[in-house]
């Protein structure tokens, strides 16, 4: 709990510091799809190589019911929210049929689909040129115009969810998921219909990533095709276990510092991936428990003293 | 119109090859040692700037051809041992998470010594012209791009399937501690599997560049195919790798003739069709 409110302070004051809230939304909507993609392999230990179909989805699904139908924010949000988790329950029901590495390459294949159902089909998503001319409607009588509010808006979305991440985390259905990542013929041993439970982890986190992409698809008021690549997706992994797969603090500290990497380096030095590859490859052999993971030591250590 | 057809059934055959190359090296560094090797298109990518330099120095495309797989494999083989073995324990997940910074970092290297834009080079000159084919002729490059390939992947099925080295290999993945006290050395059978596995993905990539250059990206790009391909065929069958493969470029070729637009997204259909009907394959074993 505390940690929480002290997530909820920095989101609130971070863009009265520094003054760069189209940057910070960015921070929260890529945050959202790392926590996303953080449900399916920390807690249920399944890698996900499709959380760019999911985002995808639920980005062109917003940017349609806006741009068509004129529809207000929260709605249009709540049919990215479903997009996301209809696309995510597909591929997962189709991906969990092989098991282990198996799956991983589906997610993978799939996501390349999705990529390429995006780039043909011009008429619904814009295809190369990505979907332009999104409006943003006010929300129950507040403009959204201003940079600085729509973050605010954003942040409270994303705190929401985040929060239905933790009592997600907390509940009995969490607690088979991880029961799952232990030991799946143990979990199916005991009655739990395994099959269902990675359904609906993958529906969950799929809704997750819609819903960032209906933010993110606001946020620019543009849909680039980016949105649904598969770069997107294995940026959300390199992100994610940077920070730490152990929470979803870890996550979405992981991809604040890609955010503000990437964004940052890539002006400096061109070839700022070769760092950050570098740097993938020593966490994933040395500190697997990731940034957040060195945190939680330095303050169990302390805890001690 | 009639040759045109059979020119793009061809085409698609030659795509095939390539897939089946790329697979078959998949198919045996998992199947056999149990590694999921996500970078490998990151080695075929390597394969095509290596014989980018070989040619571009040299002159010499035969020797790119021999020299490649060999240098490609080298690499290969420092990962395997430096990381995959150490990374073994702690599981599939941290392999693969291995070998996706190892694709971040290959693709950059590319960048920074070959530079972003493509390369390309010439057809070498003892392959060059065309076989005649009704009123068009087919490049005879890629006539004997099939031919190679052909070769390759006849080659190492026999040497693991009909040789005795093929079979201590098979034996030290069946039972690697039995072969361990008989008093041979798995380590470096294993190593040796890895090397082949990693030499065909980067062969793949020379004979592949002559005809579409070569760009950073494009092991990326080949990835999601391969692991089709593989899905398609039966993951660990170097069979189903290689009739995948072909099948694969032969459906991308038809449906470019039937629908252009769906000539991608129908690879993942008859992947997802796959899953649905036969989830071990087509020449999978369950």
């Amino acid at each position: 709990m505390r940690r929480f409110a002290v997530l909820v302070a920095i989101v609130a004051l971070a863009p009265l510091v520094v003054r760069y809230p189209a940057l910070e939304t960015q921070i929260l909507t890529f945050g959202l799809l790392a926590v996303a993609f953080n449900l399916l392999l920390g807690e249920m230990g399944f890698l996900s190589f499709g959380q760019a179909t999911f985002n995808g989805a639920g980005a062109y699904a917003a940017a349609r019911v806006l741009i068509d139908a004129h529809a207000p924010l929260p709605l249009a949000l709540a049919v990215a929210l479903a997009a996301g988790a209809a696309a995510a329950a597909a591929v997962g029901a189709l991906a969990i049929a092989g098991r282990g590495v198996y799956g991983v390459m589906l997610t993978f294949a799939f996501n390349e689909m999705a990529y390429y159902i995006a780039f043909q089909w011009r008429d619904v998503t814009g295809g190369d040129n990505g979907l332009r001319g999104i409006p943003r409607p006010d929300v129950f009588g507040i403009a959204l115009d201003d940079p600085t509010r729509y973050y605010y808006f954003t942040a409270f979305v994303v705190l929401l969810a985040f929060a239905a991440v933790l009592r997600v985390n907390a509940s009995p259905f969490g607690a088979v998921l991880r029961a799952i990542r232990e030991n799946e013929d143990r979990a199916r041993t005991i009655g739990y219909r395994v099959r269902r439970f990675k359904i609906a982890a993958f529906a969950i986190s799929g809704a997750l990533s819609g819903l960032a992409g209906g933010l993110y698809a606001e946020l620019f008021r543009f849909v680039p095709l980016q949105a649904i690549d598969l770069d997107t997706s294995t940026n959300v992994v390199v992100a994610a276990l940077l920070g730490g797969i152990g929470s979803p603090y870890g996550a979405l500290l992981g991809a604040a510092i890609f955010v503000v990497l990437s964004n940052s380096l890539s002006h400096v030095w061109s070839h700022w991936p070769l760092l950050l590859g570098l740097v993938f490859c020593a966490v994933v052999l040395f500190f697997r428990s990731g940034l957040w993971g060195l945190v939680d030591r330095g303050k169990r250590r302390a805890a001690h003293v | 119109m009639s040759g045109l057809i059979e020119i793009q059934l061809l085409n698609g055959i030659v795509q095939g090859m390539i897939y089946a190359l790329v697979a078959a090296g998949l198919t045996l560094i998992f199947g056999m040692l149990d590694i999921p090797n996500f970078a490998h298109g990151a080695f075929y990518a390597l394969g095509a700037y290596v014989a980018f330099t070989v040619v571009s120095s040299t002159g010499n495309f035969w020797l790119a051809i021999a020299v490649v797989p060999l240098v490609v494999a080298a690499l290969g083989l420092v990962v395997d041992a430096f990381a995959m073995r150490r990374l073994a324990r702690a599981g599939h997940v941290y392999q693969i998470l291995f070998t996706l910074g190892l694709v971040l970092i290959v693709q950059e290297t590319i960048v920074l010594i070959w530079g972003a834009n493509p390369t390309s080079i010439d057809v070498p000159a003892a392959l060059g012209g065309g076989v005649p084919l009704g009123a068009v002729s087919f490049p005879f490059y890629r006539l004997f791009l099939v031919a190679a390939a052909a070769l390759v992947i006849g080659a190492v099925w026999f040497a693991l399937e009909r040789t005795k080295y093929g079979a201590i290999i098979r034996a030290g993945i069946d039972d690697p501690e039995m072969v361990d006290c008989i008093g041979i050395d798995v380590q470096r059978l294993f190593t040796v599997v890895f090397g082949i596995g990693v030499g065909l993905a980067a062969l793949a990539g020379a004979l592949i560049l002559p005809i579409r250059g070569g760009q950073p990206s494009m092991g990326n790009e080949l990835m999601a195919t391969s692991f089709a391909v593989v899905v398609i065929g039966g993951l660990g069958s170097y069979l189903g790798a290689v009739v995948g493969g072909i099948f694969v470029g032969l459906t991308q070729a038809v449906m470019t003739i039937l629908y252009p637009a769906a000539s991608e997204v129908a690879i993942f259909a008859a992947m997802a069709l796959v899953i649905l009907i036969r989830p071990q394959g087509l020449f999978g074993k369950r």
